[in-house]
């Protein structure tokens, strides 16, 4: 081996991971994630339980009333994954030269903490985010999946409006070009970049702990959870898999071909998931009842209340982690209105919200068993991309350049 | 708060950093809307997603992209010139 060919292995790795990676071969990689989540933690690949394990854990702190056993931050399955999640967009980030710590404006932070408190009202109802609401839930073939669907759609076009009326309305006050005051940008402020930035690295250095607690009290299985968090963050942060942009501009809006390209990442992701997800349930690897939740009317307003939120906020649940390992204070702001409203709307929203609305928990295998719900799910994800490329086709949108 | 100004040599530059997606390529496709054919356009941006966003947005209008730079850690400036002139 001569230097020179390490040299040039090193350029061609650094092409891979400066450029971005395409969202058809994450929603591939996501997938298997999921299956593989199933083999180590007999659940889908989720986000908000780790948001109520924070949230919780917060409010027993504040409270002073002593730890609660039933859920730890360092052997959680989901809070660990989240942790990886956070760690490995950080890494992601940092060898793109993507890192920095980036403030916003006030009303910016106002609408992502507003965003997450919507947020976490909509996980509440719909039994989980864009992932164990939607993608994971279809992908453990469970029907609550299905239900969320329509209410995204809903929902992300309804904050398309209101992000669309949002910008008109700043760039109004702007005029052009007032040049007497066209002068230099004026400087950021230090206090809050500062304090921000601090909290920023002690989340980011708190995901990096995470590993190694996660291995230290749960050993290699906890490791593994870790890894496919730290997996899914390294992803998601190179294919900018957002699934905020994905429902927000579906219908037609500012970013309509990338949202597009992410559908159809996703209709792949349900599809390889769930054939080894029905595999594993069908050997017997894990319960046939796992991972399947109630699915009715509230899973749609459910699905509603997310879309909106995770426009407002700008990010999903996995959104707001991906953005926090990068730098930006805003995904802070909404993944703090996320925990501090969700364990609430988890222990006291949703019994009430099942009792009046009802629901059924109903697996994808009552039509015709695993072969009738793998079809189904087969179908669904080839509907679903050739629907939202006939969206593009008809907006003459070019989805690959 | 974005900021929208024209520069002594008249290029116009559009400051969104700090801004996540869709507000660049909002306020990009607002701002190209304000200036004359053939101006030039600086848009400086901080979300990494903007970099292909904000240039296809203006690709699909008709406008040339004449490159996207980074400018330090997580900073890039997107040139664009109007269409027409």
């Amino acid at each position: 081996m001569n230097w020179s060919y390490i040299q040039y292995l090193l350029d061609t790795l650094r092409k891979v991971v400066t450029r971005p990676w395409p969202e058809w071969l994450a929603g591939l990689a996501f997938g298997l994630v999921n299956i593989l989540f199933f083999v180590v933690a007999f659940k889908p690949f989720t986000i908000y339980t780790g948001i109520y394990v924070w949230g919780s854990t917060l409010k027993d702190l504040i409270a002073g009333s002593g730890l609660d056993n039933a859920y730890n931050v360092f052997t959680n399955f989901t809070s660990v994954s989240d942790l990886g999640l956070v760690a490995g967009a950080f890494i992601a980030a940092l060898l793109a030269g993507e890192y920095r710590i980036r403030s916003a404006s006030t009303g910016d932070y106002l609408h992502a903490l507003t965003g997450g408190f919507i947020m976490a009202l909509g996980v509440a109802l719909a039994w989980g985010c864009n992932w164990g609401g939607f993608l994971s839930a279809i992908t453990a073939l469970s029907l609550h999946g299905y239900a969320m669907l329509p209410g995204l759609i809903v929902g992300g076009f309804l904050g398309s409006r209101y992000l669309e009326w949002r910008a008109e309305r700043m760039l109004r006050a702007i005029e052009l070009p007032p040049l007497e005051e066209a002068v230099a940008p004026r400087p950021p402020r230090k206090g809050i970049v500062s304090v921000g930035g601090v909290i920023s690295s002690l989340i980011i250095t708190l995901a990096f702990t995470g590993g190694i607690a996660a291995y230290a009290l749960g050993g290699g299985r906890l490791l593994a959870v870790y890894a496919l968090g730290l997996t899914v963050g390294f992803i998601i942060q190179r294919s900018r898999f957002c699934f905020a942009t994905a429902f927000r501009d579906l219908l037609g809006g500012p970013e309509m071909a990338r949202s597009i390209r992410l559908q159809v990442g996703i209709a792949i992701a349900m599809a390889v998931g769930a054939t080894g997800v029905a595999l594993l349930k069908y050997m017997g690897f894990v319960d046939p009842e796992a991972y399947v939740k109630y699915v009715g009317i509230s899973n749609f307003l459910g699905g509603i209340l997310f879309g909106f939120g995770m426009v407002i906020a700008g990010s999903c649940a996995s959104g707001m982690l991906w953005r926090i390992g990068e730098g930006h204070l805003k995904a802070l702001a909404a993944l703090l209105g996320a925990v501090l409203t969700y364990p609430f709307a988890k222990d006291y929203l949703r019994p009430v919200v099942l009792e009046l609305l009802g629901g059924y928990k109903v697996p994808l295998t009552v039509l015709g068993g695993y072969g009738g719900a793998l079809a189904l799910v087969y179908l669904t994800a080839i509907a679903w991309a050739t629907f939202v490329l006939y969206l593009a086709y008809r907006r003459g949108v070019k989805i690959y350049g | 708060m974005v900021k929208f100004y024209r520069r002594d040599d008249g290029t116009y530059v559009l400051d969104v950093r700090g801004y996540t997606c869709p507000y660049p390529v909002i306020f990009t496709r607002k701002a190209l809307s304000r200036i004359e054919p053939g101006g030039l356009l600086e848009v400086v941006i901080d979300n990494p997603p903007s970099c292909e966003t904000v240039p296809d947005a203006a690709k699909s209008e008709g406008h040339d992209v004449l490159g996207v730079e980074q400018r330090g850690q997580g900073v890039w400036i997107i040139r664009v010139r109007k269409r027409g002139g």
